[in-house]
């Protein structure tokens, strides 16, 4: 029993941390999803694409297991590199794969997403042969560095990952709230057509929605990347099902219901293994899922904010 | 519309070209071939294509002397990315071409599972260089074969090297629900219960990236030793430096699959520094008739890993018995004749530094277990516990 309870502080922090990426990447879901009534199944490949970004930064600016210029600075450019990479993958799939379709039947966005998901599955693959590319989180973030509270050890790593996530979600927050391209996207995703009557160029809007979540996942990737200390082609499927799944249980379409339904899901699956064997921590997840559908079936948040996005 | 068009004719013409093409021989007699089954692709392809390279050298040696009594050797790549459900398609394809008339491979224990009844429907012979998992051999199928030692062997090496040299009394162990993970898991567990030591089980799941929640749960054990049943060195390397995250430093020791330079070591960083895993096969390395092999391997493909040599090695003793069983018909050649010449393989005297039998089983005989230690940046060996045949 005590092996149990001294586990308990050490989980939430994974929780927290793993709550922290879920629910960047949940948003990405639920803004694409706001806007345009599609789930986007590729969004979990761009993370991916956004974690390998990451690493080429990483492995571009290291030599020999040392890094050629400051520690922050590799951080910085692996971000930003990421994003970049990522947004412009994510205007580029709209484009191609997304816009040509929006005028069709509803399944077919649907499909093309999965035809994206498997060919940047298949591209990563064949690019790194298949085998995983670490990164030496190490040589950007002291290993040993960081908090201990209560039984539990909170790495720089890990403050990281959940300041920057935090600050990006509130950024985002204020940014549908307050400036214009929100005003736009709320009114795109309640009424596309009535939006486009009132003179919103909704095309611009969509494609702004697709630069904004995909640059999301590739901060995401980057962070998962550190965290995980290594990346692999596989990354994307089963992040991306948690995090369509966490949208879901926030409520699809609602971006604070997003980010709280990432990080229920975090708590849920690091908490869960307490009780139960690590193997099982999925099917924890997806049953908690199902009950909590069960209890609200519009998610978390679904039906107390009334505008969408 | 056009952009897209353009978009997917690129796509499927990437895809097209990366389709392998088989070169076509010029004989009078069709060609013999050899099916290479194992991970080419996926987290285990870095040992796939290892052996891969290897079974391609032995082929190419063997046509220089003029293939199976005339006819020329050619390999069939059968990538089955070690996942039992594609060896199993892969296995059909290989059964269905006629002219294939034995398999190395595949490389993992679940694969060959998953696989060998159709290997046997069709009596088309195995040699794995590497599925250690003890069930394998003893299902009762003819046509399979294996130069490894098996798991019941290795657990109990490791076991024994764990509570005499190691000195362990509070053991973790964590397995990845594989057939070869789970299989060596049980044997490692069995052997240090018996010897009075502490265990606790672990599982993951293969696809598992994140080890936060499993290395919190081993954290609260406080084991002095963290045994690793995986077949995957990367997915270990991870698990290792995620540990090290969490300020966890017990002892490590993990299973042969893990014996892998790149992706171990130089994957893990420094954590990884004195990790014992155990090893099927001697370091070829110290093999006087290895070391001709070794430079020619090396000097083509870089460093190389365990199973080159082993795969090296299966393939010479499947061309050799293929030679045997055509005698003075190499047109006659059948998979029955194959088998029966794989099967009485007696003695073969190769690069791995014991003459290579096989019983009636299909296990090999005269194997040992060998303990490697992580020293800077190599395996260095340590111990060597001969197999007793069971």
């Amino acid at each position: 029993m005590d092996q149990v309870l001294v586990q308990v502080p050490q989980q939430i922090v994974n929780g927290i941390t793993l709550g922290c990426v879920y629910a960047l990447l949940a948003l990405g879901y639920s803004m694409v999803y706001g806007v345009l009534k599609m789930l986007n199944f590729a969004h979990g490949d761009v993370f991916m694409v956004g974690a390998f970004a990451g690493w080429g930064v990483f492995s571009l600016l290291t030599r020999g297991g040392s890094p050629v210029v400051n520690a922050t600075f590799i951080l910085a450019a692996m971000v930003l590199g990421a994003t970049a990479a990522t947004a412009l993958l994510g205007a580029v799939i709209e484009r191609l794969a997304y816009r040509p379709l929006r005028k069709g039947s509803r399944l077919a966005p649907l499909i093309s997403a999965l035809g994206v998901s498997i060919i940047l599955q298949n591209m990563a693959m064949l690019m790194t042969s298949g085998r995983a590319k670490a990164i030496q989180t190490e040589l950007l973030i002291p290993a040993g560095a960081g908090v201990h509270l209560g039984g539990a050890s909170i790495s720089v790593a890990r403050l990281l990952i959940v300041g920057t996530s935090v600050g990006i979600m509130l950024a985002l927050d204020s940014v549908v709230r307050r400036t214009r391209l929100g005003r736009e996207m709320r009114a795109t995703s309640q009424d596309l057509e009535a939006a486009e009557y009132v003179g919103i160029r909704t095309s611009r809007v969509i494609v702004s929605t697709f630069i904004i979540g995909s640059g999301l996942a590739g901060v995401a990737g980057v962070m998962i990347g550190l965290y995980y200390m290594q990346v692999d082609f596989t990354l994307g499927f089963s992040a991306g099902i948690k995090a369509f799944t966490a949208a879901v249980l926030g409520g699809i379409g609602n971006m604070r219901g997003a980010m709280a339904g990432g990080l229920l899901l975090g708590l849920t699956e690091s908490l869960g293994v307490i009780v139960a064997a690590p193997v099982y921590k999925d099917a924890i997840v997806f049953t908690a899922l199902v009950a909590a559908l069960i209890l609200r079936p519009a998610g978390l948040l679904g039906t107390q904010v009334r505008d969408r996005v | 519309m056009r952009n897209r068009h353009v978009m997917w004719s690129l796509i499927l013409a990437a895809l097209i070209s990366l389709i392998p093409v088989g070169v076509s021989g010029q004989q009078r007699m069709a060609p013999v071939k050899i099916g290479a089954a194992g991970p080419f692709t996926g987290d285990l392809s870095k040992i796939g294509l290892d052996s891969l390279n290897a079974i391609y050298m032995a082929v190419d040696e063997a046509n220089a002397e003029g293939g199976v009594r005339g006819r020329k050797i050619e390999v069939v790549v059968a990538d089955d990315s070690g996942d039992p459900a594609k060896a199993v398609i892969v296995a059909e394809r290989l059964a269905m071409d006629r002219n294939v008339m034995g398999v190395i491979g595949p490389m993992n224990s679940s694969a060959v599972k998953a696989a060998l009844p159709i290997y046997q429907r069709v009596s088309l012979v195995l040699i794995s260089q590497s599925a250690t998992n003890p069930a394998l051999t003893e299902m009762g199928y003819r046509v399979m074969h294996r130069i490894c030692p098996r798991d019941d062997a290795q657990g109990p090496a490791a076991a024994k090297f764990i509570v005499e040299v190691a000195g362990a009394r509070n053991v973790y162990i964590i397995d990845d629900k594989s057939t070869y993970g789970q299989g060596l898991a049980d044997q490692v567990e069995a052997t240090l219960r018996a010897a009075g030591v502490t265990t606790a089980r672990g599982q993951i799941a293969p696809e598992d990236r994140d080890f936060s929640p499993i290395l919190t749960r081993v954290k609260a054990a406080k084991p002095d030793l963290l045994y690793l049943a995986l077949p995957s060195p990367s997915q270990a390397a991870a698990l290792i430096k995620q540990a090290t995250g969490l300020g966890l430093s017990p002892k490590l020791m993990g299973g042969d699959g893990l014996k892998e330079r790149d992706q171990l070591i130089a994957g893990a960083g420094g954590s990884a520094q004195g990790m014992w895993v155990t090893a099927i096969g001697r370091d070829i390395k110290e093999v006087p008739e290895a070391r001709e092999f070794i430079t020619r391997f090396e000097g083509k493909h870089g460093a190389m890993s365990i199973f080159s040599g082993q795969s090296y090695e299966a393939t010479k003793i499947l061309i050799e018995a293929m030679r045997k069983a055509a005698g003075d018909d190499p047109a006659g050649l059948s998979r029955q004749k194959v088998l029966e010449a794989v099967h009485s393989t007696r003695d073969y005297r190769g690069i791995l530094g014991f003459p290579v039998s096989f019983d009636s089983k299909g296990d090999v005989v005269g194997a040992s277990i060998y303990v490697f230690q992580v020293q800077k940046d190599d395996f260095v060996q340590v111990r060597e516990y001969p197999v007793e045949t069971k």
